[in-house]
């Protein structure tokens, strides 16, 4: 596959301060990209800086087989969705959708049948002659993303684009937008601080924190094998819970640092008393039976949203699990709690990086 | 009265006082004089008439006569030479720097400030300054152009019925570009950035950017900007009486400084009324269209 944008070893520095550290990405042609991290990571830079709105220090940044380092962005045909829409106040919302192409000096009528083309995919045909001030959030939202797609440009660019709308349309919007990618065929690189965003739309998810990637692949990829502790809590919501832990003294098994927890017994390439944390995300607890091997915890508080259930333990740290549908758990209850041990993640506590291990058991003895 | 008291207290009665004091205020200082101005433009006004209201009724006789005086066209001339190079002078140089201020370099906003020394001052003090350096034999005007060689020999503005019209020009651009550079200033900063960076990525350079996107933008502020530049340029008199005195023979006289002229030092007052008039006219059609252009919002 043809690469659309690819990006090496690139370096972004405002003064002293080192936005974006040792950026290495490919994206081909056809994908659809997030990036995605915590505010301040890095993601919005990384998209200004493909779009030419800000330079890079080092590296180098090439689209469609042309380096482009210092190319400005108007000619490096690749279109942008802000998040504040940034539509033309003083021009319809026909103006806004034409003008790149009166830039270029495309014909008036040329220009106009383009428009209306575009207006019909995105469902503003209604629309053409009012102004940006007539409209609301969602049909904004449209211009700027017809003002994108008008041009048939190398990439299309989304910077937050979803933020200002309310939480249905959202959702809505989010399908759209991924129908509208599919339907063009376009290569669009998405910016969104929502994980949920980011796992629903992309086949390429590139999480970010303080200017490095931390971890990129396909959305179920990072959520089956987080490459470290900083992924595993993002991605993944309720977040994932984190459980200190220590090797035995022989070696071969895991003892958490909760009372009533079970010891785990593994293929282990550690010394012992070596200190890890253990993930376990909240869908993958249970409930158990008496019989059944698991631990005793008591509840703190109980959260429902109809459809699921969130349970809060009393422990340190606390637990959170989620239940399907309603339950008959409440408040200073005692459970007992039970997981598949395959859907452990183990993490070393002093580099947060991910141990593989091998086939986990449950122990039904409890540590002591 | 209770009742009355009682919505003056927190009724309709209150809001008709808010409005009904400034508007008393108005009525007063603004529109009494106004009338009465427009009144004394059709009577025969002297010394002797000047104290009482009744007056011998002329009709349009003033009006008349106004225009059969010979310098009046050449008047009128020199004042639409004086408003339409003072805004144009004051709006290209306000522009500019305001452009250049947007920049944003080191000490931008510092230096900004500094420009408005010239709103602070008097228009005699600002005329006094001027007159120095517009003066003939050892003006420093003259001595830059002679130097650069622009001119052969010195420039007489003052006195020279070709260039005194222009030395109160040039001064009264000095005076106003301040005042343009600021609301100008006001007007770009409102402009947000990202139509900017969505234009640049559209594919438009520096210049369709400022055609395209700046100018459209600050249409209201250029708009309220010309309006009040009108406004301004029409009751500058502090300059006339400092530089040239509407002198020499009339060739920098301009509507106002004459109006002022005819009333006080020839006591012609009901000609002295009807150039007033007339001036008010042009005057509300500034204020027509600095109101609709302000109203004319097209940020969203």
């Amino acid at each position: 596959m043809t690469q659309q944008i690819e990006l090496s070893g690139v370096n972004k520095y405002y003064g002293a301060y080192h936005a974006l550290r040792d950026i290495n990405l490919s994206i081909p042609k056809g994908a659809f990209v997030a990036l995605v991290g915590p505010s301040g990571c890095g993601k919005s830079t990384l998209l200004r800086s493909l779009a030419g709105l800000e330079t890079i220090s080092s590296g180098d940044l090439v689209i469609a087989g042309e380096r482009m380092n210092d190319m400005p962005p108007r000619k490096r045909d690749l279109a942008m969705v802000f998040q504040s829409y940034a539509l033309y106040p003083h021009m319809t919302v026909e103006q806004n959708l034409t003008y790149s192409l009166r830039i270029k000096g495309v014909k008036k009528a040329e220009a106009k049948k383009a428009a209306e083309e575009v207006a019909a995919i995105t469902g503003l045909s209604d629309l053409l002659h009012r102004y940006p001030r007539e409209l609301s959030g969602g049909q904004r939202q449209r211009v700027a993303m017809s003002r994108a797609i008008i041009r048939h440009p190398k990439a299309f660019l989304f910077d937050e684009p979803l933020s200002n709308l309310d939480a249905a349309l959202r959702v809505h919007m989010r399908k759209e937008i991924r129908a509208l990618h599919d339907r063009l065929g376009a290569t669009s690189v998405y910016v969104t601080h929502d994980q949920v965003e980011a796992m629903t739309m992309a086949d390429h998810v590139v999480i970010m924190r303080a200017g490095v990637i931390e971890q990129q692949g396909r959305p179920l990829d990072l959520y089956d094998r987080p490459a470290n502790r900083f992924v595993a809590g993002f991605i993944g919501s309720p977040a994932m819970n984190f459980i200190p832990a220590r090797t035995s003294d022989d070696g071969t098994s895991l003892i958490l640092d909760l009372p009533g927890a079970p010891v785990l017994a593994m293929d282990l390439d550690l010394p012992p008393g070596h200190a890890v944390s253990v993930g376990i995300r909240p869908e993958h607890l249970s409930l158990a039976t008496a019989d059944m091997p698991g631990f005793n915890v008591p509840v703190a508080a109980i959260e429902s949203t109809g459809a699921a259930t969130f349970v809060t333990t009393e422990t340190t740290p606390e637990i959170v699990l989620v239940l399907n549908g309603r339950s008959t758990v409440s408040a200073g209850e005692t459970i007992h709690l039970t997981f598949e041990p395959k859907n452990i993640h183990v993490f070393d506590a002093g580099s947060d990086q991910r141990i593989e291990v091998g086939t986990v058991l449950t122990q039904a003895k409890t540590a002591s | 009265m209770r009742r009355i008291l009682s919505t003056v207290r927190d009724g309709r009665g209150f809001d008709i006082v808010l409005v009904g004091v400034p508007f008393a205020f108005l009525f007063a200082l603004a529109g009494l004089p106004l009338i009465y101005n427009i009144l004394m433009s059709f009577q025969e006004v002297d010394m002797f008439s000047l104290g009482s209201f009744i007056r011998p009724f002329v009709g349009i006789d003033n009006y008349v006569a106004l225009f059969r005086q010979p310098e009046t066209w050449p008047i009128l001339t020199n004042t639409l030479i004086f408003v339409v190079g003072s805004i144009a002078g004051q709006f290209v140089i306000g522009f500019g720097l305001a452009l250049f201020f947007w920049t944003n370099f080191p000490g931008a906003s510092w230096l900004r400030g500094l420009f408005l020394v010239s709103w602070v001052m008097p228009g005699l003090v600002v005329g006094a300054i001027w007159n120095w350096i517009l003066s003939g034999d050892f003006g420093v005007l003259n001595f830059f152009l002679r130097e650069s060689g622009l001119i052969e020999g010195n420039i007489f503005w003052r006195s020279d019925p070709i260039f005194s019209l222009w030395a109160v020009v040039i001064a009264n651009i000095w005076l106003g570009t301040s005042f343009n550079m600021i609301l100008l200033s006001v007007g770009l900063s409102a402009i947000p950035g990202d139509l900017y960076e969505a234009a640049e990525m559209d594919g438009a350079n520096g210049w369709q950017r400022f055609w395209t996107i700046t100018l459209p933008m600050m249409r209201s502020t250029i708009g309220a900007i010309i309006a009040l530049g009108l406004i301004f340029t029409l009751q500058q008199f502090d300059l006339f009486a400092a530089i040239t005195d509407g002198g020499p023979n009339n060739s920098s006289n301009v509507a106002q400084y004459w109006a002022w002229d005819l009333s006080f030092r020839q006591y012609d007052f009901g000609r002295g009324a009807t150039i007033s008039v007339i001036m008010t006219v042009f005057v509300m059609f500034a204020a027509a269209v600095y109101v609709r252009s302000t109203r004319h919002e097209v940020r969203g």
